[in-house]
C-alpha cells in the first residue's frame, strides 16, 4: 500500500472520533474512559467479534481486533497507543501521561505489564481448572504483590491513584480489566484479591470504581457475571474436548498460557 | 538518588536485539553512556536484579542510578529525557505519525516473539510459527511501502526498533524454510540500507553469531 505523505497528517482536533469496540472488552473501555476523561466527544460502534465489519477489518487490518479509534478518517489501534495518542493530539486537554520523562517511562512500563504479565495470568485462571489453576493464581498473587510493593514503598508511594491525585494512564489501563478480578472470583470460586494480601491495590481499586466517569464506561456487574460464566462454561467444556483428543496442542482460547510459557524459555535478553 | 553513579548506564547482553535498540539510538542521538555487559546464562548481577527486579531483564537504562527498563520504553525515555539530541526519533509534531510509529515498533516484537518459536518448535507448531513470520514480515514490507525508512526519509523509531532483528533473519530463514527477498524483497533492501549506517553497523554481530547463540541457547533449554 503507497503512502501519501497528506495521509500521514494528524487530523484537525474538531475531526469526528468513532470508537470501535465491544462491550466486554476492558480495552475497549480503556479508550471510552480516556475519551471521557477529556471530555472528548464520540461515536461508538458495538463490534460483534464473532462476526467484524469490514469497515474494523479495513481500519485494523494488521490484528483485525478492537477497539480502534478512527480520528478524521484515520484508524488507530491499539489501547495504550491510543491513550498516548489523545494525550499527543489534545495537550492542552487534562493530561494522561505525567510531565516527567522518568515518570513516563514508569507508567508505560507498568503499562507493558499489566498487559504482558497480569492480564494473561488473570485470563489463564479463568481458562484452567485444578492444578494448573492454582498455579495460575499463584502467578496472579505475585502479579499483584509487585503492584502492591511499589504502592507502598516504591514509586508510587503515597498516591492515591498512580497517577497521583487524579487518575492518569496506569489507573486507566490497569483499572480496566481489574474489575475482572472480582467477577472471576466469583466465577471460579478463587481468591485473587484479597484485601488483606492487597491493601493498598484494593483501596486504589475501590477509589477508581467510584469515580463517575469509570461508573460510566465499566458495565453493570451482573452482566460481567453472565458473560463470564458463560465464557467459562464454553473454555471447560472446550478443555474437555481436548484432554480427550490425543493432540498435544493447548485449546486456542486458552492461548495465553501456553504461549506464555513458549516465550519464557528462550529468552532473558 | 544519593551516591549514585551520574550518567548513563545501559546494562545490556552483548547478542540481544533489544539491547541493540537502545545502544543505536544513543549512537544516532550522540548521547555518551557506559555499557555494561551482564551475565545472563550464568547468575545475574545484584545491580541488574536491584535495577529490574520484575523481569531481571535487560536491557536497562540507568540514568543517574535511576533504571529505565524495556527497550521500547528506554526509546521512549531518550527521546523524552533527552529533548535537545538530535535526530528525534519520533516526529515531533505529528500525533498520528507517532502514534503509527509505535504501533510498528511494539509490532516488529513479533519478528523476534515468532523467529524464537521457528527455532525452538518441531512439527505443526514450527509450521505455523514459518506461516505467521512470513505474514509478519509481508505486512512489515507493506508498511515500509517504497520509502527508504520507515521513519520516510530519516531513519526513525521504527527502524531502529526493527533493524536489530536483521542478523537473525537468516537462521528464520534456514529453520522456516523460506527467503526475505523472496517474501518481502523491499524490507531486504531496507535492511541492506541500514547495515551501512554506523550506529547499527558498530552494533552488529554477524549472523554467524547469532546462529551460535541460538545452538547455544538450544543446548541449555535441552532442544535437538
Amino acid at each position: 500500500m503507497e503512502k501519501k505523505s497528506s495521509e500521514n497528517a494528524t487530523p484537525p482536533v474538531a475531526a469526528p472520533l468513532k470508537l470501535f469496540g465491544s462491550w466486554a472488552s476492558s480495552y475497549t473501555h480503556r479508550v471510552q474512559l480516556a475519551l471521557r476523561l477529556k471530555g472528548l466527544e464520540f461515536e461508538y460502534v458495538e463490534e460483534d467479534l464473532g462476526n467484524k465489519s469490514d469497515e474494523l477489518l479495513r481500519h485494523n487490518p494488521v490484528h483485525k481486533k478492537v477497539p480502534v479509534l478512527v480520528h478524521g478518517g484515520r484508524a488507530l489501534p491499539e489501547s495504550v497507543i491510543i491513550l498516548q495518542y489523545l494525550d499527543d493530539a489534545w495537550p492542552e486537554t487534562r493530561p494522561l501521561l505525567p510531565a516527567d520523562a522518568f515518570d513516563r517511562a514508569l507508567a508505560r512500563f507498568w503499562c507493558h505489564f499489566a498487559d504482558d504479565k497480569l492480564g494473561p495470568a488473570v485470563g489463564a485462571v479463568f481458562a484452567s481448572t485444578g492444578e494448573d489453576q492454582e498455579a495460575a493464581v499463584r502467578q496472579v498473587h505475585e502479579n499483584l504483590a509487585l503492584l502492591e510493593v511499589e504502592l507502598r514503598d516504591g514509586a508510587f508511594r503515597g498516591r492515591r491513584f498512580f497517577g497521583g491525585d487524579e487518575v492518569g494512564l496506569l489507573d486507566v489501563v490497569l483499572g480496566c480489566g481489574s474489575y475482572w478480578l472480582a467477577v472471576f472470583e466469583d466465577v471460579t470460586g478463587v481468591r485473587l484479591v484479597d484485601a488483606d494480601a492487597f491493601p493498598r491495590f484494593n483501596a486504589w481499586l475501590r477509589d477508581f470504581e467510584a469515580l463517575d466517569e469509570v461508573r460510566e464506561t465499566i458495565p453493570a456487574v451482573d452482566r460481567l457475571l453472565e458473560y463470564a460464566r458463560g465464557l467459562r462454561h464454553m473454555l471447560l467444556g472446550l478443555a474437555g474436548a481436548n484432554a480427550a483428543a490425543p493432540s498435544a496442542d493447548a485449546p486456542t482460547t486458552a492461548a495465553a498460557a501456553p504461549s506464555a510459557a513458549a516465550a519464557d524459555i528462550a529468552v532473558d535478553i | 538518588m544519593a551516591g549514585a553513579k551520574k550518567g548513563l548506564v545501559l546494562l545490556d547482553f552483548w547478542v540481544s536485539p533489544f539491547g541493540q535498540r537502545c545502544r543505536i539510538a544513543l549512537a544516532e542521538k550522540g548521547i555518551p553512556y557506559e555499557y555494561s555487559e551482564q551475565e545472563l546464562l550464568g547468575a545475574k548481577s545484584d545491580l541488574l536484579l536491584r535495577s529490574n527486579p520484575v523481569h531481571k531483564k535487560i536491557p536497562v537504562l540507568l540514568h543517574d542510578g535511576r533504571p529505565v527498563c524495556e527497550s521500547l520504553v528506554i526509546l521512549n525515555y531518550l527521546e523524552e529525557a533527552f529533548p535537545d539530541a538530535s535526530p528525534k526519533l519520533l516526529p515531533a509534531d505529528d500525533a498520528y505519525a507517532r502514534a503509527q510509529a509505535r504501533f510498528w515498533a511494539a509490532y516488529s516484537d513479533k519478528v523476534y516473539e515468532v523467529g524464537t518459536r521457528l527455532w525452538k518448535l518441531k512439527g505443526e507448531p514450527q509450521a505455523q510459527a514459518r506461516a505467521e513470520i512470513v505474514q509478519v514480515l509481508r505486512n512489515l514490507d507493506g508498511e515500509l511501502g517504497e520509502r527508504s525508512f520507515f521513519g520516510g526519509e530519516a531513519f526513525g523509531f521504527v527502524d531502529v526498533a526493527l533493524v536489530p532483528f536483521v542478523p537473525w533473519l537468516p537462521s528464520y530463514e534456514r529453520y522456516g524454510e523460506f527467503s526475505v527477498e523472496g517474501i518481502a524483497p523491499r524490507l531486504a533492501a531496507w535492511a541492506r540500507r541500514c547495515a551501512e549506517r554506523d550506529s547499527v553497523a558498530k552494533s552488529f554481530h554477524p549472523p554467524e553469531k547469532v546462529d551460535e547463540f541460538i545452538n547455544l541457547l538450544k543446548k541449555t533449554y535441552g532442544i535437538e
